[in-house]
């Protein structure tokens, strides 16, 4: 029994990382229309980010939260003005190589930069925990999964209350009508996708405290945020908040899933991917646009 | 216009990053040409690069000491490699074009058990002799290959030093605990050690496996920790090794000895984690503390000479990782001698027959092209340095056990 609650906890604090790592994805894909495969190289920066700042200058992962997320911005801002906008209108085949070749090209940069050495950012208070009860729960990690909830929080609010973010939102519903209205598209494009990749850095942050560094290392992540955010509903906040949780949470569960079959013994740990995957069929399935989803017209 | 030179230049980085020149290579007559798919992007990427090294290490020291002799005739020796971004059938595909497009003359294997299995199954069908020392899944060996060569110990004895280490301390260990990765090469290694485990007389509390993309292991550590094991050993690699570790702190879980396959003997290990790595223990194909002493000239005849050498050149201390790839080219390299031609048929039956001590152990193959004849070392980081503290007659450390609690390390 006390094993379903430590599960509960490790479920919501890793799908607390998880709705960081889909939030800037869900935004750029539900927005503008682009999945962004460069994402998981963007979350390796912002890891890449957070250890140098830790290493050298011996700030606080934490700290470095906003640091990770300006600089990510500025260069997910540039990336869409001067490369992505020239092929923004063009079939979604375009977009998804342009942004595959742009991981690639990362990824290989990441790799003369910071070599294929895999490093950790390991903090004094690294592995520190508290019990509450029978439940284990490490500060590292409770600390990340409130920053990433507030991040959310500030994002949705920002999105519904500020003026650039009501033109997102505009821009979202009806590009034409939008740009009628008033509203530089081209700019807000270009903050959506900045804002995608900022996302991604301070994602990368959070995920350096438990996850080890090296230029792959977004591959994983970029498969999560995939699936998260098909499953909590594409371009909203709310939605890669409960993709998030729901993804973690089922993976929790899935560990201590074991079944033996006749003969065979199945280990629900070894299928946690499949798992997840088969949860998403079946919401697809039932609200084919995601937990939080709305249908489009 | 600015912006347009500026899109231009990314159009053009772009398509240099996607598309690999492929040149021919130098294949002139005096030349022989090794090809390798190996991982230098991807999950393994480290591991690759390792592999990368421990090649090209002996590469420059063949064609610093005059090439290699073959038949009456010298040749310099040069190796062609391709990026298979840690998958397995990007490997398969760049082993073919290394051998119908680069006409390489002979393969030498990638990083890995899954890599290695679709790379021997294509050298098989084109007859082209490979040997490999990173793949010890003998899944690879149990295939009736002729044409694949493993110069490592099989996957299914990598932790069992480790057991066999903490069976003979004080208090013995009794009950073990598993958690692996769901890929070949780790999933043997998890069943070695658990039979290992079963017939001398352990316990195995607890046995599950993961998959190879984990991100987060926090619920596999939750359950184990529910078993109370004297032994925590984790088959899997380097990535969820760090994973593993860092969990097991966070969840406070305390055992008398923790074990690896693929983590603390290499160097990333220790500089990750701090202090957080000391007292870990890593079963290990080959560490620069085993006594060999080579029979044949023509490469360093000792782990000590190896080691001095390869920091001298790479700037850091050579990992088996690195000596097992140079020990694959060892074997090419005896084996050539032996047969005195290049002809890959008569170059796969030298290899068969070869029986060579090196600075790496002994490299001898079995009738299924493993070599079975060399036994793995247990090393332990201690106060920060990887020391061998098993078997006893290789050791240069007593083992330290059982592990202090987190905090004390």
């Amino acid at each position: 029994m006390h094993l379903l609650a430590q599960d509960l906890v490790n479920g919501i604090l890793a799908g607390g990382i998880l709705a960081v790592v889909a939030l800037g994805f869900s935004l750029v894909w539900g927005i503008m229309n682009i999945i962004n495969l460069a994402h998981g190289a963007f979350i390796m920066l912002g890891a890449y980010i957070t250890y140098e700042l830790f290493t050298v200058v011996h700030i606080d992962p934490f700290l470095s939260l906003p640091i990770s997320f300006g600089l990510m911005f500025g260069l997910g801002y540039l990336i869409q003005r001067y490369l992505i906008n020239w092929v923004a209108r063009a079939p979604i085949l375009t977009t998804f190589l342009l942004t595959f070749g742009l991981s690639l090209l990362v990824v290989n940069i990441a790799l003369i930069v910071w070599t294929s050495d895999t490093r950790g950012v390991t903090t004094s208070y690294s592995g520190a925990n508290f019990t509450l009860g029978t439940v284990t729960v490490p500060w590292a990690k409770l600390f990340t999964l409130i920053a990433a909830l507030a991040i959310t929080g500030v994002m949705q609010l920002w999105l519904v209350r500020s003026k650039t973010g009501r033109a997102i939102r505009a821009t979202a519903m009806d590009v034409g009508a939008a740009q009628l209205s008033g509203v530089r598209v081209a700019h807000i494009f270009a903050i959506v996708f900045g804002l995608g990749a900022g996302l991604a850095g301070v994602a990368g942050t959070l995920i350096s405290l438990s996850y080890a560094l090296n230029p792959s290392m977004g591959d994983p992540f970029l498969i999560k945020a995939f699936v998260v955010c098909v499953l909590g509903g594409l371009g909203s906040v709310q939605g890669a908040l409960i993709g998030g949780l729901a993804y973690g949470i089922i993976e929790a569960f899935a560990t201590q899933l074991d079944v033996t079959i006749g003969t065979q013994h199945i280990s629900g740990s070894g299928l946690q991917d499949a798992i997840a995957l088969i949860v998403l069929l079946i919401v697809l399935m039932v609200r084919p646009r995601g937990i939080m989803g709305r249908a489009t017209a | 216009m600015k912006f347009r030179l500026f899109a231009a230049l990314g159009a053009v980085a772009l398509c240099m990053t996607l598309a690999a020149p492929s040149l021919p290579v130098s294949a002139d007559a005096n030349t022989i040409v090794f090809g390798s798919p190996v991982s230098l992007t991807g999950a393994l990427t480290k591991e690759g690069h390792l592999t990368q090294e421990g090649y090209n290490f002996w590469k420059d020291y063949i064609n610093a000491h005059g090439g290699l002799k073959i038949g009456g005739k010298t040749y310099k020796v040069d190796i062609k490699y391709y990026d298979d971004e840690s998958k397995n059938n990007t490997a398969q595909d760049l082993a073919e074009r290394l051998i119908d497009q680069d006409h390489v003359n002979f393969i030498l294997g990638p990083y890995g058990s899954g890599t290695s299995f679709t790379v021997a199954q294509l050298v098989e069908r084109k007859k082209m002799p490979m040997v490999e020392g990173n793949g010890a899944a003998e899944k690879i060996f149990s295939q009736g290959f002729r044409y694949t060569f493993g110069v490592l110990s099989p996957a299914k004895r990598y932790l069992e030093g480790i057991l066999d280490m903490a069976r003979h301390q004080k208090p013995a260990a009794q009950t073990v605990a598993i958690t692996a990765a769901s890929d070949a090469f780790s999933q043997e290694v998890a069943q070695g050690a658990a039979a290992y485990a079963v017939a001398h007389g352990m316990t195995v509390v607890y046995n599950n496996k993961y998959p190879d993309t984990a991100t987060d292991v926090s619920s596999i550590i939750s359950a184990l920790k529910a078993t109370n094991p004297d032994v925590i050993l984790n088959a899997g690699h380097l990535q969820d090794a760090l994973l593993v570790q860092k969990g097991l702190k966070e969840q406070n879980v305390q055992a008398k000895a923790y074990g690896y396959s693929v983590g603390p003997d290499t160097p990333d290990f220790a500089s990750s984690l701090g202090r957080d790595a000391n007292d870990v223990f890593g079963g290990a194909q080959w560490s620069d503390a085993v006594k060999y002493k080579a029979d044949r000239p023509g490469f360093y005849s000792t782990a000590q000479e190896y080691a001095k050498a390869f920091i001298a050149a790479y700037h850091h201390r050579p990992d088996y990782h690195n000596a097992e790839s140079t020990a694959a080219c060892l074997a090419f390299q005896y084996a050539l001698e032996n047969a005195g031609t290049l002809d890959p048929e008569k170059v796969r039956d030298a290899l068969s027959k070869l029986d060579v001590t090196t600075f790496y152990g002994i490299l001898k193959f079995d009738s299924r092209g493993l070599n079975v004849y060399k036994p793995m070392v247990v090393n332990q980081i201690q106060n920060g340095r990887l020391v061998t503290v098993w078997p006893q007659f290789t050791a240069d450390a007593k083992p330290k056990y059982p592990t202090p609690p987190w905090g004390q390390r």
